[in-house]
């Protein structure tokens, strides 16, 4: 096996190889973006994991009587 | 579920057209000799071809580069003439960058502008770490929160809050040079430049990888870029460094929000609207490269289909070359560098492969891939030398053609792929990390 037929080997295992690599990489990228959990729906409002905590009506009244009060 | 089925078929189709091909060949090799012998003549040609086409953007990309560089205007202009400009940085969650990206434009070299930083709703830090600069003075810093909407409504937000008649839009994960707006603006002298395309270089230069994407930078992208500039028709103001006139903007309607490539669809906005788009290679913004090959394929697969999805907008155009020449020039080119071109370097690099195996052409192969080296060798060094960079990435030119472009086009390909069927996407988010210029070794 002489030097142009080490390199010509070379290329074309390398050209292979990369291109299996890249639909490869593809693949889990693809993957990837699946496992990842779904956005949640309230994002823009910072609740992740919690239902937002809304205080009663009758407290906020009792808070503004206290200060018409004071 | 259905997400991952759907992402099956354009695996499907290219193992289909692949398997396709690799049929034929194998058929032909089995063939009588005549038809042997025609098939090897269609090699011999398409290969003739594919080295024409590659020779002809080679040399006109090299030649327009050059002869923009050699007549850029580097004069300096006395303050008093220089106009003043609104900087805007959207962000989202960029908490961890965004105070060296204020940083870096506290310290530019001109006379009057102001910051507007707009948080799109990150989940970070972001607006805290902002906030924490605003400030009146010589230089306002003024910070705007919306709920996220997506880095277009951003922008528009803060173009809506800018002062000034120029405004400078650049990325949270950036810094800029000192004179990145007085380089960029004097183009501005001409009132047909409606924006001014600056020059993005990767700072965080501490692995193969984004080394890799450091020269793809200056020979990828920056060489195009300043072809394209010598004819003042850059086909994308790139997001991390562009200058525009606020009356452009407002005569195309500022950003639109239905793509994942608004600087490509805004550049194109302008050139329909007959506006001249100016290079500066020396407006320069240092961004973060992708750390890791995922995040790398994620960014290169949402420029693909962004830059499909400005161009599908104006998909009529493709057809009617005439009024709008300088578009439909940018539309093509745009197209051609974006989808067709990773294409064909896929395609043609495992058309040849094989049949050079088959057929017993190895040293054509062998001579066409040394050819394609050559090439890039030649290329890096006369745009790394353009642009005064480090010489040490020039070898990187050999990794660059072995692999590192082969390796990307396939990703381009299934992503062009994608957003023909118009599967769903997102904007997903890349990992950052705190750089500093001072920390590495890029300049």
């Amino acid at each position: 096996m002489n030097i142009l037929d080490i390199l010509i080997t070379i290329i074309v295992v390398t050209i292979l190889v990369t291109i299996v690599l890249g639909v490869i990489t593809y693949v889990a990228y693809k993957l990837r973006l699946a496992r990842r959990p779904s956005t949640p729906k309230d994002e823009a409002d910072g609740t992740w994991y919690f239902e937002r905590y809304e205080p009663p009506a009758r407290r906020t009244e009792a808070t503004a009587a206290t200060r018409e009060d004071g | 579920m259905s997400g991952t089925r759907r992402s099956l078929g354009p695996l499907l189709l290219v193992l289909l057209v692949t398997g396709g091909t690799l049929g034929f060949i194998l058929w032909a090799v089995n063939s009588p000799d005549q038809v042997r012998v025609v098939l090897i003549r269609i090699v011999l040609i398409s290969l003739v071809i594919f080295l024409g086409i590659l020779l002809l953007r080679y040399f006109t990309l090299l030649w327009f580069g050059f002869m923009q560089h050699a007549e850029r205007d580097i004069g300096e202009r006395d303050d008093v003439e220089l106009p003043p400009i609104s900087v805007i940085v959207p962000a989202y969650n960029e908490g961890a960058v965004i105070g060296a990206a204020i940083e870096s434009l506290l310290a530019l070299d001109y006379p009057t502008y102001e910051i507007v930083v707009v948080d799109d709703g990150s989940r970070d830090d972001t607006l805290a770490a902002a906030v924490g600069w605003e400030r009146d003075g010589d230089v306002p810093v003024r910070v705007f929160s919306q709920p996220n909407a997506g880095k277009a409504t951003a922008l528009n937000l803060g173009i809506a809050n800018a002062r000034y008649p120029f405004v400078f839009c650049m990325d949270s994960d950036s810094t800029v040079e000192p004179d990145c707006l007085r380089r960029a603006v004097a183009h501005m002298e001409d009132p047909s430049v409606g924006a001014v395309a600056g020059n993005v270089k990767v700072i965080n230069r501490t692995s193969l990888l984004t080394r890799l994407q450091a020269l793809e930078y200056i020979e990828g992208l920056n060489m195009p870029r300043r072809a394209q500039g010598f004819v003042a028709a850059v086909n994308i103001v790139p997001g991390p460094v562009g200058l525009f006139r606020r009356e452009a903007l407002e005569d195309v309607g500022f950003y639109d929000t239905d793509t994942f490539a608004e600087d490509a669809d805004l550049t194109l906005k302008l050139i329909a609207a007959g506006w001249k788009i100016a290079y500066e290679d020396q407006a320069i913004a240092w961004t973060q490269a992708p750390e890791h090959w995922l995040d790398l394929i994620q960014q290169r697969y949402r420029w693909t289909r962004g830059i499909l999805q400005a161009l599908r907008k104006r998909k009529s155009l493709f057809v009617k070359p005439f009024p709008d020449f300088p578009l439909w020039l940018s539309a093509i080119e745009m197209g051609f560098e974006a989808v067709l071109w990773p294409m064909m370097n896929v395609f043609a690099h495992l058309f040849f492969a094989v049949v050079a195996l088959l057929f017993g052409m190895g040293e054509l192969l062998l001579y066409w891939w040394v050819l394609l080296t050559l090439l890039d060798l030649a290329a890096a060094l006369v745009t790394v030398s353009m642009e005064e960079e480090q010489l040490s990435l020039v070898p990187l030119a050999v990794i660059y053609r072995f692999f590192f472009i082969l390796f990307l086009d396939v990703t381009k390909s299934f992503a062009s792929i994608e957003e023909l069927f118009r599967f769903g996407m997102g904007w997903e988010k890349l990992g950052r990390t705190p750089v500093r210029p001072a920390e590495e070794g890029a300049r």
